[in-house]
C-alpha cells in the first residue's frame, strides 16, 4: 500500500543516496560526527565554537563591501528537515540531534494547549512539502538539497531547489508590506550588523511546517535569522521563532551551512508539475490547510 | 534511460514520482556534469583573463560610462529590479481581435507568422479548441520560456555577475541563468529549460534548451516540442525599459526559426515587490474545502 509513510521512507533512502554523491557523508545513517569548520557539528556545541571563529574571520567581500556569501549551500546536519528535535530514528525518519539551542532542553516550547498537536499532525496530515507547497520560513534554509545565495546591490536572495522556491530580501531599509498580505514565504527585510546578515520575516501564514515530523506555527510567526561566515566554506545560521499563539517563548535553532563542491548548481525540480501521488497520500492523511482551516 | 522510458516510469509509478526525481538529481550523471562544468569554467576563466588583459584600461572605463544606464559591479547594465511585460502576448502571440475575456491585441511575432509544419498547425488548432482545459496555465504548471517573460505577472531579476535569477510571481517560478558556462550534457527535460547567459556588449544573451513538450507559448494554443531551443536577448534601452527578443527554433514543429520582440517595463511603485500566486495550492485547498479532494 502506498502511504505517506512509504513515501517518506523512500525519500529518506534517497537522502542517504544523495548524501553519498555530495560531500557530506552520513556516518552509518546517524547524525554527522565529523567536525565542520573545526567545530563539533551538533548545534549546541557548534554555535559557541562557530561564533568564536567567525569573530576572527575576515571574509572575502563583494564590491559593495558586504561579505561574499554567493554560492550553493548545504544544511549538512538538518537531514532534509525530517526533524528538528532529538529523535532516535525509526522506520520512517532518520535519527536527529536537536537543532534547537534555546531553550536548553532542545525542544519546541509549545503552549500547553498545543502539546499534542505535532503528533496529531504526523498521524493525520500530509507534510506541506509532500504536496509541493512552498517551504515557508525558516524551513527554506534547511529543506532538502540546500539553497543558492545570490547577492546584488541592496538585495540578498535565495533559490531553494526543492519545488523551485525563492525568497528575496531587500537590504535597503525599506519597510515591510501591509500586514493583511499573507505569503507562504513571508515578507523578508534584511540589514547587516558587522559581518552578519540579519533577516526579519513577517506576513507569514499557518500553511507551512518546520519539519516532516509535523512541527508547526501559526500565522503570528515572526522569524529572525542571522547568517555569518565562519570560514570561506561555512555559514553559521541562527534563527529565532516568535509566535505567541503557539509558543511559550521565542526559541532558537542554530546549524552550519556548508558550501557545496565547486561547480554545484541548484537545478529545477518541477515538483507539483510531475506529482501524481496526492490521491494516494489522501488515503490515510489529510491536506494541511492551516491551523484553523476555514469551513 | 531515454525520455520516453523516463516519462513512462513517471506515469506507472506515481507514488514514487517524487523519489524518482530526487534519485535522478542525485545519481543522474551528476559526477560527470560536475567534472565537465569545472573544465568548462576553467577554460572560460582563462579566456576571460586573457581578453581582459588584452583590453586597454581606457576601453574598459569607457564601457562603464556609456549609455546613461545603471551599471552593475562589472560594468554591465544593471538589470536588478521588478519588471513586467504589458502586452496581450499571453493571450495570443499573434495579432488577434477581442473575444469574451480576451482583449484585442497587436502581436509580438515578427511578421506575425508562426511557421508551423502542416501537422503542427492542425495541432495548434486543436489546442485552441481545447484551451480552456488543455492550457498548462489552467493546470497551474510552470509556464516555460519565453512565456514566463510575458505572462501577466511581475518578476524580479536578481543580477549578480556570475548568476542571474528571474523570480516570477506566478507559482514561484524560478529561472537560474548561469553565466559563462556550458549546458550540462543532455537530454534533460525541464519546464524552464537550462539557461546559460553571456554578454555581447551591453546585451545579455541567454541560450535556453532542454525543455519539456508540456508547456505552451500562450493561451491560444501555440506550442513547441521538447526540442525547442530559445535564444533570448535582453537590451536595456533606458533605466526603466528592456527590449526583449527571443528566437525560437524547433525542427520538430516549425519550418524555420522565428522571433518575438516586446518591451519589459520596470515597476516603479513605491516599495513594490513580487508577491505570490500559489495557483495549485489554492486550487487544491478549495477542492479540499468542498470535500472534492479525497482518495480515488
Amino acid at each position: 500500500m502506498l502511504t505517506r509513510k512509504a513515501l517518506v521512507l523512500s525519500l529518506a533512502t534517497t537522502f542517504a543516496w544523495m548524501a553519498c554523491t555530495i560531500v557530506i557523508a552520513q556516518e552509518g545513517g546517524g547524525p554527522r560526527k565529523t567536525p565542520i569548520a573545526g567545530c563539533p557539528p551538533v548545534s549546541r556545541d557548534f554555535l559557541p565554537c562557530a561564533k568564536a571563529k567567525a569573530a576572527a574571520f575576515k571574509p572575502a567581500r563583494n564590491p559593495d563591501g558586504t561579505p561574499n556569501m554567493n554560492g550553493a549551500w548545504n544544511p549538512a546536519t538538518a537531514n532534509g528537515s525530517q526533524n528538528i528535535e532529538d529523535f532516535p530514528g525509526d522506520a520512517f525518519l532518520n535519527p536527529q540531534i536537536t537543532l534547537i539551542v534555546d531553550p536548553p532542553d532542545g525542544k519546541v516550547p509549545y503552549l500547553p494547549q498545543w502539546a499534542n498537536k505535532r503528533q496529531d499532525n504526523w498521524d493525520h496530515y500530509i507534510d506541506p512539502l509532500g504536496t509541493c507547497y512552498l517551504t515557508g520560513v525558516p524551513r527554506q534554509v534547511f529543506a532538502p538539497r540546500g539553497i543558492q545565495i545570490i547577492q546584488a546591490p541592496n538585495v540578498f536572495a535565495f533559490v531553494g531547489e526543492f519545488a523551485h522556491q525563492y525568497r528575496t530580501i531587500p537590504t535597503d531599509d525599506s519597510p515591510h508590506i501591509g500586514d493583511s498580505i499573507r505569503l507562504f514565504m513571508g515578507d523578508a527585510r534584511g540589514h547587516w550588523e558587522g559581518n552578519t546578515l540579519v533577516v526579519d520575516t513577517t506576513n507569514l501564514t499557518d500553511r507551512t511546517w518546520l519539519s516532516i515530523s509535523g512541527h508547526f506555527h501559526s500565522d503570528a510567526l515572526h522569524v529572525t535569522e542571522r547568517f555569518t561566515l565562519v570560514d570561506a566554506d561555512t555559514i553559521l545560521y541562527e534563527t529565532t521563532l516568535t509566535d505567541p499563539k503557539v509558543y511559550r517563548q521565542p526559541w532558537t535553532m542554530a546549524m552550519p551551512l556548508v558550501r557545496f563542491e565547486k561547480g554545484h548548481e541548484v537545478w529545477e525540480e518541477p515538483c507539483f508539475e510531475s506529482d501524481h501521488d496526492l490521491p494516494y497520500l489522501l488515503r490515510e492523511h489529510k491536506l494541511w490547510i492551516g491551523l484553523n482551516p476555514p469551513n | 534511460m531515454d525520455r520516453s522510458q523516463s516519462s513512462k516510469l513517471k506515469a506507472d509509478l506515481p507514488a514514487f514520482a517524487l523519489a524518482l526525481r530526487w534519485v535522478r538529481r542525485g545519481l543522474g550523471g551528476g559526477g560527470k556534469v560536475r567534472l565537465y562544468d569545472r573544465l568548462g569554467r576553467l577554460t572560460l576563466t582563462v579566456v576571460a583573463l586573457l581578453v581582459a588583459a588584452a583590453l586597454p584600461a581606457s576601453a574598459q572605463s569607457a564601457t562603464a560610462a556609456r549609455g546613461g544606464l545603471p551599471r552593475m559591479w562589472d560594468g554591465k547594465p544593471d538589470l536588478n529590479g521588478v519588471w513586467q511585460a504589458l502586452t496581450t502576448a499571453n493571450f495570443d502571440l499573434q495579432d488577434h481581435s477581442a473575444g469574451l475575456g480576451v482583449p484585442a491585441g497587436q502581436g509580438v511575432v515578427e511578421g506575425n507568422d508562426i511557421p508551423y509544419q502542416p501537422w503542427a498547425l492542425t495541432k495548434k488548432q486543436e489546442n485552441f479548441r481545447d484551451r480552456a482545459k488543455a492550457d498548462p496555465e489552467e493546470k497551474c504548471f510552470l509556464l516555460g520560456v519565453p512565456r514566463t517573460m510575458y505572462a501577466p505577472y511581475p518578476f524580479q531579476i536578481i543580477h549578480s555577475p556570475g548568476y542571474i535569477a528571474v523570480f516570477s510571481e506566478y507559482a514561484h517560478t524560478t529561472r537560474s541563468i548561469f553565466m559563462n558556462s556550458e549546458h550540462p550534457p543532455g537530454p534533460i527535460e525541464w519546464f524552464m529549460g537550462d539557461s546559460r547567459g553571456r554578454w555581447e556588449g551591453d546585451t545579455l544573451v541567454v541560450d535556453v534548451k532542454y525543455f519539456t513538450d508540456q508547456t505552451w507559448l500562450d493561451r491560444a494554443g501555440n506550442f513547441h516540442s521538447e526540442d525547442l531551443h530559445v535564444v533570448e536577448r535582453y537590451t536595456m534601452t533606458t533605466p526603466d525599459h528592456i527590449q526583449y527578443e527571443a528566437t525560437l527554433e524547433d525542427p520538430k514543429v516549425f519550418t524555420r526559426p522565428w522571433k518575438i520582440s516586446l518591451v519589459l517595463y520596470r515597476r516603479k511603485e513605491r516599495n513594490v515587490r513580487v508577491l505570490e500566486y500559489e495557483c495549485y495550492a489554492y486550487a487544491e485547498q478549495e477542492q479540499a474545502r468542498r470535500g472534492e479532494l479525497g482518495p480515488k
